[in-house]
């Protein structure tokens, strides 16, 4: 981590040990857009040479460079010293005027200014509703804080499925139609029933398909819905069937 | 309908999460739109201008009851909560990247804020600030990823494009810079 020369490290005092808090950089460019205010410099031209010594500067004090981060912070300087040297380099033709080595920087560099405002005025709006609460405080309890439900593993699911699959085979031993049905438009039909229905039987679910076809794809459906973490799978008991809830706390879709 | 005001007061006062101008309309069929809509706004300034601590708020597309903040440190007694918890400011700056320039990838944001970026992104995933909403069709099929209701809840926004805008931005920029 980098220190500003603005923000200089108060002196430990013994009572509160060695607690230093100083301005952080998050990052190359953080850095970089310090040291232009600094030297209040036109982001739209910027000496380079200049910068890049003053970046150089700060880099060389390894002491306060978070080690973790280094590689970061020297692929900038990398960049730096290369804009300078297209800037120098003596060329058969001229550069165009309106490219300039610069401006893929520039345009990063104002890029991240905004995000670094946005930041900013984000930060004020937590604020205010850091002080303002809402009733969700008191929300009722997921179906999973119940004291017998499990929440399956992928085997679980895996052998319900196979299962069934044995038992589709055995019913319909014919070809399965060549029907197409895409992956999308069976999750939202998951997701409706769920919506419909509040929860749903797996093992029956997927047995109400009609085709092997359909019931493949519902699988890798619930798997899917699972992993996004949108859909939780429990079994109540030890060889109860597995159904599935929608997740309360799922980000909506 | 003359207690119109107290009907939608009902429905907010039940609702948890958010009640959108929709759902108020499905329950109140007969009700022309404009009626709905001026009720509603006589409501919430009837809780502003009140005495009382609580106040209706619009955020994340909805209409829900919160406190007013100089209630703050006695619910937070009441919750035996010291303080909030607020983002990190490498959190923080993750999320405007993300608001700002969505659907993005991990290695876009990274480039915009030049620095990895995974850690951050796992973070706001688990705080459920952040979704994924699918994958880029570029080499790798990296995942993309947008923020969510939460966010808007969180920031009390009610929809994305009440982020601050471009103007905002850049006035806030001029006065640092000055």
């Amino acid at each position: 981590m980098i220190a500003t020369e603005t923000d200089p490290a108060p002196t430990p005092s013994p009572e509160d040990g060695y607690q230093v808090k100083l301005q952080v950089f998050e990052g190359p460019l953080d850095l970089l857009l310090f040291l232009i205010k600094k030297k209040k410099i036109d982001i739209n031209d910027i000496p380079i040479a200049v910068i890049t010594r003053e970046y150089l500067d700060y880099l060389s004090r390894k002491e306060r460079i978070n080690l973790d981060r280094e590689a970061e912070f020297l692929l900038m300087a990398a960049l730096l010293i290369y804009i300078k040297s297209q800037m120098l380099l003596p060329r058969e033709q001229p550069l165009e005027p309106d490219i300039d080595p610069r401006k893929e920087l520039v345009d990063r560099l104002a890029d991240f200014q905004k995000i670094k405002a946005a930041s900013t005025l984000l930060r004020e709006k937590e604020d205010a509703m850091s002080q303002v609460w809402k009733r969700t405080v008191l929300t009722a309890p997921l179906p999973e804080e119940d004291l017998d439900l499990i929440e399956v593993s992928l085997f679980d699911l895996a052998e319900s499925f196979f299962t069934l699959m044995k038992r589709k085979q055995s019913e319909n031993p014919r070809v399965i139609k060549g029907k197409e049905i895409s992956m999308a438009d069976k999750m939202n039909e998951i997701v409706a029933v769920l919506k419909a229905r509040g929860v749903l039987d797996f093992l029956e679910y997927l047995d109400a398909q009609g085709t092997l076809e359909e019931a493949l794809i519902s699988f890798f459906c619930l798997l899917e819905l699972i992993k996004a973490r949108l859909i939780i799978a429990i079994q109540e008991q030890l060889f109860h069937t597995i159904k599935v809830w929608p997740r309360k706390d799922a980000a909506p879709a | 309908m003359d207690n119109l005001k107290e009907i939608i007061d009902a429905l907010i006062f039940i609702s948890v999460e958010p009640l959108t101008a929709e759902k108020m309309k499905e329950v109140l069929t007969d009700v022309p739109e404009p009626d709905i809509a001026q009720a509603l706004q006589e409501l919430v300034a009837r809780y502003e201008s009140a005495d009382g601590a609580i106040r209706i708020i619009q955020t994340a597309g909805g209409y829900v009851f919160s406190t007013k903040p100089a209630y703050d440190p006695y619910v937070r007694r009441l919750l035996q909560i010291e303080r909030k918890k607020k983002l990190s400011s490498q959190a923080l700056e993750t999320l405007s990247a993300v608001a700002y320039h969505q659907p993005v990838t991990q290695s876009e944001i990274s480039a915009i804020r030049s620095v990895d970026s995974t850690y951050a992104l796992h973070t706001l995933l688990e705080n459920k600030l952040i979704k994924i909403v699918g994958r880029k069709d570029a080499p790798g099929r990296p995942l993309l990823y947008r923020t969510t209701e939460k966010f808007l809840a969180y920031f009390g926004l009610n929809a994305i494009e009440d982020l601050p805008s471009e103007e905002e931005l850049i006035k806030l920029m001029q006065e640092e810079n000055s």
